[in-house]
C-alpha cells in the first residue's frame, strides 16, 4: 500500500456542541489537499485532531488511518497519546502559522535545522551540520552573493517572514516527516513572500509526501492546485479538484467565497470628488529608520471622503508612514498639518490584528461601557450601529478571544465610529480575514466614506484591492518612492 | 449596505474553544484557600481577645506541659500556655507580615510602572537603585534602619520593605513595558481615555495574578525575616510572642517537645498555603 491518510466521519465535540460534523477526506501522495474557510469553521481543529493536539475538553469522534508504506496501517484517534506523540516531526510534521514566533529567536536557523538532525535521527555534529546546510540549500535559503552574515547564519529576527516560512519547511525536511500539516502558511506575508511559500510548498508534495493546507487564502489554494475541501460551520460542503471547484463550484458558499476575492469585486463607483477641501496635509515627510531611510521629502494631502492607499512591499514604512499622518509617531522632517478644529479624537485607527487590539480580560460590553462613560453616546446609537455593521447585539457579552476575527474587525469599527471621526487609518486591517469578511469590512468602509465624509487612509500590500477601492495611491518602494 | 445579514450567534466555534481553552479554575482550590485563611486569621485576630489566658505569665512548676490537660496545646518550657502564646504570636506576625508587604507592594508596582511608562532616564536611575539594594545583603539594610529606632516595630517592618520592594518593582516593570506596547493601549489612548484608565482598567487587573502570588510569598519572607531578626535580638523582644521567636526558642525543646516548634511553623504554613491556593486560582 502506498503513503495515504484517510479521514472516516470525523466529528469534534466540545461537551454536547458538536463544532466539527461527520468530515470524510483522503490525501494521497502527489495530489496536495487544500481545506479553505473562514476563521472559526472548523478547518484547524480537523488539522489539530490529526496531530492529536487538540485542546483539552475537545473529543475527536471518527476514524483517522495513517497507511505508510510497507507498514499496516493505524488508526491515529485510536492510539494512545506517548505513541501519537512519537508520530509528532518523525512522521507527521506541522508548520506552524507565524513561523517567525513559533523559531527559537537565540539559535541560528542552521543550528535549528542541526538539532533535529542530532536529536532526531541521532546523526554525528559534523554529518548533521553539512545535512542542515543541505536542507537550507533545498529551501532556496543559501546565498546568491555573499552576504554578511550568511543567511544559514543568521538569527530568524534577522530573516523575512516567507524566508521563515522555509526554515520552518527545513526542519521539517529535516525530521523527514511524511505527512507535512501547513496551517495558514501564507499568514501575515505580502504576494511576493506568498508565491515563493506556496512554489516551496509545491515542491514538496511533489515527492514522496502528503500536503494537507489549512488557509483562507484564495490565491494560495489556487496556486497549490491538487484538491480543494471548503468548510463553513464545522461542515464540509464540498471536496473538487482546485481546477473545477475555482471555475465552478458547485456550492453557494463556495460561490461567495470565490466572489470574495478583490481581483473579482465589482468596480466600484467612485463617491469622492476633489472639492479642494483639505483634511490633514503631509509637507516634506522623511523618516529614517536603523540607519535605513524609509521616505523622504514625501508630500501628501487628504480630502474628506477620499480613500488613499499607502501600499508597496513587506517593511517599506506604510505603517510608519500612516502612524506620522496620525500623530502617532513623529516624522525625521517635514510636518504634519492638520485643519484647524480637527481634534485627535477625531483620528481613530484599524488593526492588523483584531485581537490585539482589544484588552484580552475586558468583554466587549465593558468595553463599550467604558466608552460609553467617557463619551457619553446614547445606548439607541451604539445598537443602531451594530445593526448596520452586522454584529449581533448578544457578541457583546463575550471576552475578544470568543468571536471572530472578523467580527472583531467590525467591533472595532463600531467603537471608532461612535468617535464620529474625520480620519480613519486601517493598518492591513483586513489581511488577516477570511475574503468574506475582508469585503464585507471593505465595502462597509466605502459606503461610510461616500456617506458621512469619512477620509480613509489604507494600509495594504495588497494591490488588487487597492486598486478597487483607493481614489489615492501612494506606493513606498523599497527605495525611495513614487506617488 | 442593505445586504449585510445579522449573523446570530448560535453554535459558535470561537466561544466554544474560548470555552474549552480557559482553564478550569479549581475552584474548590479557591474555596478551601479562603476557608483555611478565614481560620488561620480569626485564630489570629480573635483569639487574644477570646483565650483569657496571660501569653507571659510564667509557671516554672507546669513547664512543658503534655496536650489536652489545662492548657490545651500544653505549656512551653517556661510554662506559659502554648494557645495563648500561639494566638497573640500569630496576630503580631501576620500584622507585621501584612504591614511589611504592603510597604513593599506599594511603593514597588507604583515605581515599576512609573520606570516602565515614562522610560529614559528616571528609567535608568530606578533600575541602577532596584540593583544597588540588590548587591547590598538584605539583613544589613534592616540593621542599619533598626539601628535609628530599636526595638520598634515600625522600623523593623520599613527595613524587612525595603529589601522586598526590588521584586515587585522588577517584575512589575517588565509585565507592563509588555503590556504598555500592545496595540490595544495604543487604541485605548486614541479613544480618549487617560492613563489613569489604562492604569485602573488595563494594567493593574493584567499585574494582578502575578503580584498576588508574588505577595504571598513576599508574607512569608517577612515572617521568616522577622523571626530571624528576632534570633539576632534585633527584632521583637522576649518576652513578646511573636511566631517566629517562637520557633528559634522552642528549637533547642525539639528532642523532648517537637510539636512544639511544628505547632508555629504549622501556622506560618498554613498562612502562606491560604494565600497561595487563592492567588493560584486566579491565575489565566
Amino acid at each position: 500500500m502506498s503513503l495515504s491518510l484517510r479521514i472516516e466521519h470525523l466529528s469534534i465535540r466540545a461537551g454536547l456542541t458538536l463544532l466539527v460534523r461527520d468530515i470524510s477526506l483522503t490525501l494521497t501522495a502527489g495530489t496536495p489537499l487544500t481545506l479553505l474557510g473562514e476563521s472559526g469553521s472548523g478547518k484547524s481543529l480537523v488539522m489539530h485532531a490529526i496531530m492529536g493536539s487538540l485542546p483539552d475538553g475537545l473529543q475527536a469522534h471518527g476514524q483517522i488511518w495513517l497507511q505508510l508504506p510497507g507498514q499496516p496501517a493505524q488508526e491515529l484517534l485510536r492510539l494512545p497519546a506517548a505513541q501519537r506523540q512519537a508520530l509528532w516531526g518523525r512522521t507527521l510534521a506541522l508548520l506552524p502559522q507565524e513561523p517567525w514566533l513559533a523559531l527559537d529567536p537565540t539559535m541560528t536557523v542552521r543550528q535549528q535545522v542541526q538539532e533535529v538532525h542530532q536529536q532526531v535521527r541521532g546523526l554525528s555534529a559534523a554529518q548533521a551540520r553539512q545535512q542542515a546546510l543541505d536542507n537550507l540549500q533545498n529551501v532556496a535559503l543559501h546565498d546568491a552573493v555573499v552576504s554578511q552574515p550568511p543567511v544559514a547564519e543568521r538569527y530568524p529576527f534577522q530573516l523575512s517572514g516567507g524566508m521563515c516560512q522555509r526554515v520552518a519547511i527545513a526542519m521539517a525536511d529535516a525530521a523527514g516527516g511524511q505527512v507535512l500539516l501547513a496551517d495558514e502558511p501564507t499568514k501575515g506575508l505580502d504576494e511576493a513572500l506568498r508565491d515563493s511559500v506556496a512554489q516551496q510548498l509545491l515542491r514538496e508534495a511533489a515527492g514522496q509526501r502528503l500536503l494537507l493546507t489549512i488557509t483562507h487564502d484564495l490565491q494560495l489554494a489556487q496556486q497549490l492546485g491538487g484538491v480543494i475541501g471548503v468548510m463553513r460551520g464545522g461542515e464540509l460542503l464540498e471536496v473538487t479538484q482546485a481546477q473545477q471547484l475555482l471555475q465552478q463550484p458547485r456550492h453557494d458558499y463556495s460561490r461567495r467565497l470565490l466572489q470574495a476575492d478583490p481581483g473579482r469585486w465589482p468596480v466600484r463607483q467612485p463617491s469622492w470628488t476633489d472639492t479642494g477641501g483639505q483634511l490633514l496635509e503631509g509637507r516634506g515627510l522623511s523618516k529614517y529608520m536603523g540607519g535605513r531611510c524609509l521616505f523622504s521629502g514625501l508630500h501628501l494631502r487628504l480630502q474628506p471622503g477620499q480613500i488613499t492607499a499607502i501600499t508597496g512591499p513587506s517593511g517599506c514604512g506604510k505603517t510608519t508612514l500612516g502612524n506620522i499622518l496620525l500623530g502617532l509617531l513623529p516624522a525625521d522632517q517635514g510636518q504634519v498639518i492638520r485643519t484647524s478644529g480637527l481634534t485627535s479624537l477625531q483620528l481613530q485607527k484599524l488593526y492588523q490584528d483584531p485581537p490585539s487590539a482589544f484588552a484580552p480580560h475586558l468583554t466587549l460590553a465593558q468595553g463599550f461601557n467604558d466608552l460609553q462613560r467617557r463619551h457619553g453616546f446614547s445606548d439607541k446609537e451604539l445598537a443602531v450601529l451594530l445593526e448596520r455593521l452586522g454584529l449581533h447585539p448578544s457578541l457583546l457579552q463575550r471576552l475578544p478571544a470568543a468571536i471572530s476575527g472578523g467580527e472583531l474587525q467590525r467591533m472595532a469599527l463600531a467603537r471608532a465610529l461612535l468617535l464620529k471621526p474625520r480620519l480613519l487609518l486601517a493598518d492591513e486591517a483586513t489581511s488577516r480575514l477570511d475574503p468574506v469578511s475582508q469585503q464585507q469590512v471593505m465595502l462597509l468602509l466605502g459606503d461610510l466614506c461616500a456617506e458621512q465624509g469619512l477620509a480613509l487612509l489604507l494600509v495594504s500590500h495588497d494591490q488588487a484591492l487597492v486598486a478597487r477601492m483607493a481614489d489615492q495611491v501612494v506606493s513606498l518602494e523599497a527605495h525611495g518612492v513614487t506617488a | 449596505m442593505n445586504s449585510t445579514v445579522v449573523t446570530s450567534p448560535t453554535t459558535d466555534i470561537h466561544a466554544a474553544l474560548a470555552q474549552a481553552a480557559r482553564p478550569q479554575p479549581s475552584r474548590w482550590a479557591q474555596r478551601l484557600g479562603w476557608g483555611l485563611l478565614l481560620v488561620v486569621s480569626g485564630f489570629a485576630l480573635l483569639g487574644p481577645w477570646l483565650i483569657s489566658a496571660d501569653p507571659d505569665r510564667q509557671d516554672l512548676l507546669n513547664a512543658l506541659a503534655p496536650f489536652g490537660g489545662h492548657d490545651w496545646l500544653g505549656t512551653d518550657p517556661y510554662g506559659r500556655s502554648m494557645l495563648a502564646r500561639l494566638a497573640h504570636g500569630a496576630q503580631l506576625s501576620f500584622l507585621l507580615a501584612l504591614l511589611t508587604t504592603l510597604m513593599a507592594v506599594v511603593p514597588g508596582v507604583l515605581l515599576g510602572i512609573v520606570a516602565a511608562w515614562r522610560g529614559g532616564w528616571l528609567e535608568k536611575a530606578l533600575v541602577a537603585l532596584a540593583d544597588m539594594i540588590m548587591a547590598l545583603p538584605g539583613l544589613l539594610l534592616v540593621l542599619l534602619v533598626i539601628a535609628f529606632a530599636p526595638g520598634h516595630f515600625i522600623p523593623l517592618c520599613l527595613g524587612l520593605a525595603l529589601a522586598l520592594w526590588v521584586e515587585f518593582f522588577r517584575i512589575s516593570r517588565a509585565r507592563s513595558a509588555v503590556i504598555l506596547q500592545q496595540p490595544y493601549i495604543e487604541a485605548t489612548r486614541m479613544l480618549g481615555f487617560g492613563p489613569g484608565y489604562i492604569l485602573r482598567r488595563l494594567l493593574l487587573p493584567a499585574l494582578a495574578p502575578t503580584l498576588l502570588t508574588l505577595a504571598s510569598f513576599a508574607m512569608s519572607t517577612a515572617i521568616i525575616g522577622i523571626s530571624t531578626l528576632s534570633a539576632i535580638s534585633v527584632g521583637v523582644r522576649p518576652p513578646t510572642a511573636e511566631l517566629g521567636s517562637m520557633i528559634v526558642e522552642l528549637l533547642p525543646y525539639y528532642a523532648e517537645a517537637p510539636a512544639l516548634v511544628l505547632l508555629p511553623s504549622l501556622l506560618i504554613f498554613l498562612l502562606v498555603l491560604a494565600l497561595q491556593l487563592i492567588s493560584g486560582g486566579r491565575k489565566s
